[in-house]
């Protein structure tokens, strides 16, 4: 029996119909039209659904869309700025080569926010930590690295 | 050296933006007004007879709208063997059989309802390796041929053989022989988007397939015959390729589920998706061929090779893709990688019931060289020759014509070696102990097409619009490697426009011109030919047109300045005596004459020459087109002979690793990949391609593994499946590209798709031996074997 | 089909009324294991009864005895000052357990009844000597830890019994303590894995605390390696005897993850290397 959910989805309120098997991933791929957050796997091994609840990084594709009543959700839609320009973390992505076919990219980058909202200067090692449960088969994960460590400079720099 | 102006440049790629805010759309994404979903019900043996085939109950599921069998719709044969079916009809030969399809109004119908067909079998014994399957008396996985002629074994009538000098004498001649067997495993190509299409027919009975494909033109020609077989000969598909989530040559042929959902979208007269969940993906989808290797070579005393003699058996699983054509690919390094006069390479390949492999990303390269670079070490320590050392004194040359009669132009190997060798302190490195060791390996690879099939042609058109934009329609498909980057780059250079004004069209069959498919590392090699043919003919066009158009556009702004400032004077010089065609230039988008004074007056804007075409009377548009096919040769694989590349890149990586010889750990400290480029096209995209090709070459040599017993995948997840992530690639990589500026390659350039994996795993291999003296031959290199290597020593 | 209800009770007692309705039910905690069973059809409920939204079962308190609610997420854990300071060896274990997106939502006590053979926390909660608490319609138990487990997926628990807390006594000053896991990559399942507790007193060990995961159907110790650092001085050259020791107390399986003989050796391994550590001496 479908029951509604009620949520904050990328800063705006919104109530959804939601049945109890429903994951959260299904929920904002579906009636919400959210796309930007991809299922690569469906059991957490890839994270290319990460999104972020009340700041915390977590696989969608594994969060009961129940759970998600009157928490902060974050997607990747919701990073452009108010101008609709790209956030200084996906603007470093795009500048470092950190995307290629791009299906971890949302995922990935999202993960990556989490990372430096909690941690603004991160070690390589702590990069690599927050990421880890963020697979990508086409980068090697090297500019991926770069663009993190790239975003961190320019946001501390204000830039 | 010619100076370019956008070619080497550090550009991000177009489509880099639409996927870091999540926008770009892949199939995951795409729905079709009124689309169904498709579900398959695989085989739940390895070997059987279909008794029968009850779908009664799926069928009157509510949702559900249809479910076909092989004993309700016409027969469709399919791979290049024809030995494959879209669905099995009497028999099964592997747990992925496709046996039936649903199509419902959501994928859990379609999956329940997959659940309710009912099959009988009759099991038969199977046979789960080579070796078993050739035996006397073995249980045929192919009763009959495609021609429907028995067949006394599972033996694959293919066959890949080179000969060439005289092996055995080689063999006589040579100081020292070293002979090993090695093996390799299957490996699934894994892209993080998973296999899918969807397929739609028009009122006319054309059809339209949305899917992931390499190549849109041979899967036309595929679908066409299939609608041939299902009674619309005549009929056309239309086949679109969306944005991809990685290839890595998956989408090389066509695929049983692509048949099952024209079959389900055909029937049920509405749009079809089928789309593999991930463990649809590992356990249904083919992948990476697996092989056994043994491989002699010899050398004289000053340690000159004196002949290769290379046995490759394959694993052919149930039925035929291009796995099988590997050892066409083998058969380059074999005889083309350092000079080596005499070579003997034979490959078979054994019908298995175990899942049928593809192409994937070097198709067959890592695989020889896996056992060839190991063998080169254990040869180079027999002579007492440094392994370094050895690669050089047996380095190819330019100029030179190998064996299989490859023709070299340009070779960056010396200097590939030498790179990786003075960033390693190799000399150094290789006595340090400490159970660290250096390690080297070097890799040929096509750059300059690969002719497989009877043309390795591309096509461009280039199509101006009234503002200068450029449309391309282009047929090579970008999966994430960049070809999109590099083609702006190269129809921004070769035409003299703006990259930003360079607009690339989707995939589609329909509109762009063919191309036999994005593999064999061409895309780049050939969408910058064939923009540089096109542009030409588009340059010579518009300078024709402005011999005509452009002094009147002067004049025009010349009488605009002086009715801004009437004491304007132009200086003296004659835009009507010299506007020859000849004469004029076309760079970021301005058309000026070469010999011209720098003023912007002098100067025109495309898009306003464009529009003065156009706008006129008997006025014209500017498009044009071009077919590149290059100056390579289809060779005989049964004789082994044969330049398929029109140039070829050449490359060495070097690791260094430290073993943990209580828990055989390998841990990787640095690598160095030196590749022999051509050119350096894109630096952020050429990066991007070796990093990710070194990556998968890491999983190749220590992680990855597709585990079957009894035909059956038993690590069907990332679970158990382990691909690296970034603790695994956390070590330093260098990369060095050498520009060899190739003559045949566009911009000098080669192709460089897939040389990054080709020869990492040697590499490791060779490392650790250096630490530990254990060389492992089955790839992976797990810490288990390095511990029970480390034991029996 | 893989549907079922999901329920979000804000008690115990309507946590356990939802289950009275639905027989077929499960709780769940943070679901990143559950979610994975139903979707392989390991499991099928009917209903799902989360107990996220129970008040009092997660978060850390407590003096002389440290109580962790059982739905505090790994990350809680990882996050909370006296557990860093007090229990490293629990720390360890959470840092290694999968990557962030699972450890902010997977819960120690899921992680404990879920019972898999390589659970994380179970060798740490092991050599810690932990108490489990769990309530039954009303009544609270509480048992040693090391009762807790029975086999592969089966913990002793009746289903209606919910885990509510862990407690943990505070540890010796003289206590050190460090866990070890080997994976076939960094996020992995354990394939092995070792949690080594001593209580020096020089070089007299007072109490040796030894548990190894992934070597057997459950979490266990190793009583014999802990009989042998408890009766001799713990000196260098035991090393040798306690490695072979360790390594012949276990008899793992061969799985499509690895084999027992390696297993084994890397019990032997890690203990060694795991006293190598806390006793400060460089690896031999």
């Amino acid at each position: 029996m479908k029951r509604d959910v009620s949520f904050v989805l990328n800063g705006l309120e919104v109530t959804v119909a939601v049945d109890g098997h429903d994951r959260l991933i299904d929920v904002l791929r579906g009636p919400l039209g959210h796309i930007g957050t991809k299922e690569g796997c469906g059991e957490g091994e890839c994270g290319a659904c990460t999104v972020l609840i009340d700041g915390l990084a977590v696989n969608a594709c594994l969060y009961p869309a129940m759970e998600v009543e009157g928490k902060q959700v974050a997607t990747i839609e919701g990073l452009r700025d108010e101008e609709n320009r790209l956030s200084v973390l996906q603007q470093a992505f795009v500048d470092r080569g950190a995307i290629q076919c791009g299906f971890c990219t949302p995922g990935m980058i999202m993960s990556a926010k989490a990372l430096l909202d909690a941690n603004p200067v991160p070690t390589e090692e702590e990069i690599r930590d927050a990421l880890l449960g963020n697979l990508c088969r086409c980068t090697g994960y090297v500019q991926i690295i770069e663009a993190v460590k790239e975003a961190a400079i320019r946001l501390k720099d204000g830039s | 050296m010619k100076k370019f102006h956008h070619i080497g440049k550090e550009m991000p790629r177009p489509e880099s933006r639409d996927k870091a805010l999540g926008k770009a759309h892949y199939l995951h994404d795409i729905e079709r007004p009124g689309m169904l979903y498709g579900k398959i019900r695989f085989s739940d043996h390895p070997h059987a007879r279909i008794k029968h085939i009850d779908i009664s109950k799926a069928e009157r599921l509510p949702g559900v709208k249809a479910v076909i069998t092989a004993q309700n719709t016409p027969e469709i044969r399919i791979g290049f063997l024809r030995d494959n079916f879209a669905l099995k009809p009497d028999k099964v030969r592997q747990y992925r059989d496709e046996i039936a399809g649903v199509a419902a109004i959501d994928p859990d119908i379609a999956a329940e309802a997959v659940e309710l067909i009912d099959v009988a079998y009759e099991p038969l014994p199977g046979v789960f390796g080579p070796e078993d399957a050739m035996k006397e008396g073995a249980p045929l996985v192919h009763e009959t041929d495609p021609q429907g002629r028995p067949r006394t074994g599972n033996l694959l009538a293919l066959r890949f053989h080179h000969a060439s000098g005289d092996p055995e004498a080689g063999r006589r001649a040579a100081a020292f022989v070293v002979e090993g067997e090695f093996s390799t495993p299957r490996i699934q190509q894994s892209c993080m988007g998973t296999a899918g299409c969807i397929a739609e027919f028009d009122g006319n009975h054309n059809l339209t397939i949305r899917t992931k494909t390499q190549i849109p033109f041979l899967a036309q020609r595929d679908f066409n015959r299939a609608l041939s077989d299902m009674g619309l000969r005549g009929k056309n598909t239309r086949v679109i390729v969306p944005t991809l989530g990685g290839a890595f040559g998956s989408g090389l042929d066509t695929h049983a589920y692509e048949y099952i959902a024209i079959l389900l979208a055909f029937r049920t007269g509405q749009p079809v998706k089928i789309l593999y969940t991930r463990d649809e993906e590992f356990a249904y989808l083919s992948p990476r061929q697996s092989c056994r290797i043994r491989i002699s070579q010899g050398c004289d005393r000053t340690g000159r090779l004196t002949f290769r003699h290379v046995d490759v058996l394959q694993d052919n699983g149930a039925y035929t893709s291009w796995g099988a054509t590997y050892p066409s690919v083998m058969m380059m390094p074999a005889t083309s990688l350092y000079r080596v006069p005499s070579v003997y390479f034979d490959a078979k390949l054994v019908y298995t019931n175990n899942t049928y492999c593809q192409a994937m990303r070097g198709y067959g390269n890592p695989e020889l060289n896996w056992a060839l670079e190991n063998n080169m070490d254990e040869l180079a320590e027999a002579a007492g020759i440094d392994p370094y050392d050895f690669r050089r004194i047996n380095c190819n040359e330019p100029g030179e014509t190998t064996p299989m009669g490859l023709r070299i132009s340009t070779c960056g190997l010396k200097e590939c070696l030498e790179s990786v060798a003075g960033k390693l302190d190799w000399k150094n490195q290789r006595k340090k102990g400490k159970r660290r060791g250096v390690g080297m390996a070097s890799l040929i690879h096509v750059g300059g097409g690969g002719r497989i099939y009877r043309s390795d042609g591309s096509g461009m058109i280039l199509k101006l619009d009234d503002f200068g934009n450029v449309n391309v329609y282009h047929g090579g498909v970008e999966m994430g490697q960049g070809l999109h980057s590099v083609l702006t780059l190269a129809v921004a250079e070769a035409l003299g426009v703006r990259p930003e004004k360079v607009y690339i069209n989707p995939v589609d069959t329909g509109t762009c011109p063919w191309d036999v498919g994005t593999h064999a590392s061409r895309g780049a090699f050939m969408a910058c030919h064939g923009a540089i043919l096109a542009a030409n003919k588009l340059r010579d066009q518009i300078f024709a047109f402005a011999g005509e158009l452009f002094p009147r556009e002067i004049e025009k702004n010349i009488k605009k300045l002086q009715k801004k400032d009437p004491d304007f004077k132009p200086p003296d010089f004659d835009v009507r005596e010299a506007a020859k065609p000849e004469r004029f230039e076309l760079r970021d988008g301005i058309l000026f004459l070469k010999d011209a004074p720098a003023e912007p007056w002098l100067q025109l804007e495309l898009g306003r020459l464009l529009r003065s075409i156009h706008f006129r009377n008997q006025g014209q548009m500017l498009t044009t087109e071009a077919f590149y096919d290059p100056p390579n040769e289809l060779p005989d694989f049964e004789k082994g002979y044969g330049n398929m590349s029109a140039t070829y890149a050449y490359g060495t990586q070097g690791a260094e690793v430290e073993v943990d010889t209580e828990t055989g750990e390998v841990k990787i400290l640095q690598m160095v990949a030196a590749h022999d480029v051509g050119k350096v096209l894109n630096p952020p995209a050429l990066k991007g391609q070796i990093y990710g090709a070194l990556a998968q070459g890491v999983g190749y040599a220590l992680y990855e593994e597709v585990l079957s017993q009894e035909g059956r995948i038993m690590n069907p997840n990332f679970r158990d499946y382990k691909i690296p992530r970034f603790h695994e690639m956390g070590f330093p990589i260098e990369l060095d590209f050498i520009e060899t500026n190739d003559a045949f390659g566009p911009f000098g350039a080669k192709g460089v798709g897939e040389p990054g994996l080709v020869p990492t795993a040697p590499a490791i291999s060779n490392a650790i031996y250096n630490a530990i003296g254990v060389r492992i031959r089955d790839l992976p290199i797990t810490p288990e074997k390095i511990l029970a290597a480390l034991k029996n020593k | 089909m893989r549907r079922f209800e999901y329920f979000r009770p804000h008690t115990l007692d309507e946590a356990f009324a939802l289950q009275g309705k639905f027989p077929d039910s499960r709780f769940i905690a943070g679901g990143t294991d559950l979610v994975v069973q139903i979707k392989n059809r390991e499991l099928q409920p009917s209903a799902l009864i989360s107990l996220r939204s129970i008040p009092g079962l997660s978060g850390v308190a407590g003096d002389g005895v440290t109580r962790i609610g059982a739905l505090t997420t790994i990350t809680g854990l990882m996050n909370h000052p006296a557990l860093q300071r007090n229990f490293p060896v629990l720390m360890d274990a959470a840092r290694n357990l999968a990557c962030v997106q699972i450890r902010n939502v997977a819960t120690i006590g899921g992680n404990l009844c879920r019972c898999s053979p390589c659970a994380d926390t179970a060798p740490p909660l092991l050599v810690l000597d932990a108490k489990v608490r769990f309530r039954n319609a009303g009544e609270d138990r509480e048992i040693p830890i090391h009762d807790f487990f029975m086999g592969p997926g089966e913990t002793c628990l009746a289903p209606n019994e919910i885990l509510t807390e862990i407690l943990l006594e505070a540890p010796a000053e003289n206590a050190r303590m460090l866990f070890l896991k080997k994976g076939r990559v960094k996020m992995d399942l354990a394939i092995a894995s070792v949690a080594v507790l001593l209580e020096m007193d020089g070089e007299r060990c007072r109490k040796a605390r030894i548990a190894a995961g992934s070597v057997a159907p459950v979490p266990m110790r190793l009583p014999d390696v802990e009989a042998l650092l408890e009766s001799a001085r713990v000196t260098r050259e035991l090393l040798d005897e306690i490695r072979h020791l360790a390594a012949e107390s276990v008899s793992p399986i061969d799985d499509i993850r690895s084999t027992g003989a390696y297993r084994s050796e890397i019990v032997g391994v890690f203990v060694k290397r795991a006293i190598e550590q806390l006793m400060g001496w460089s690896p031999v």
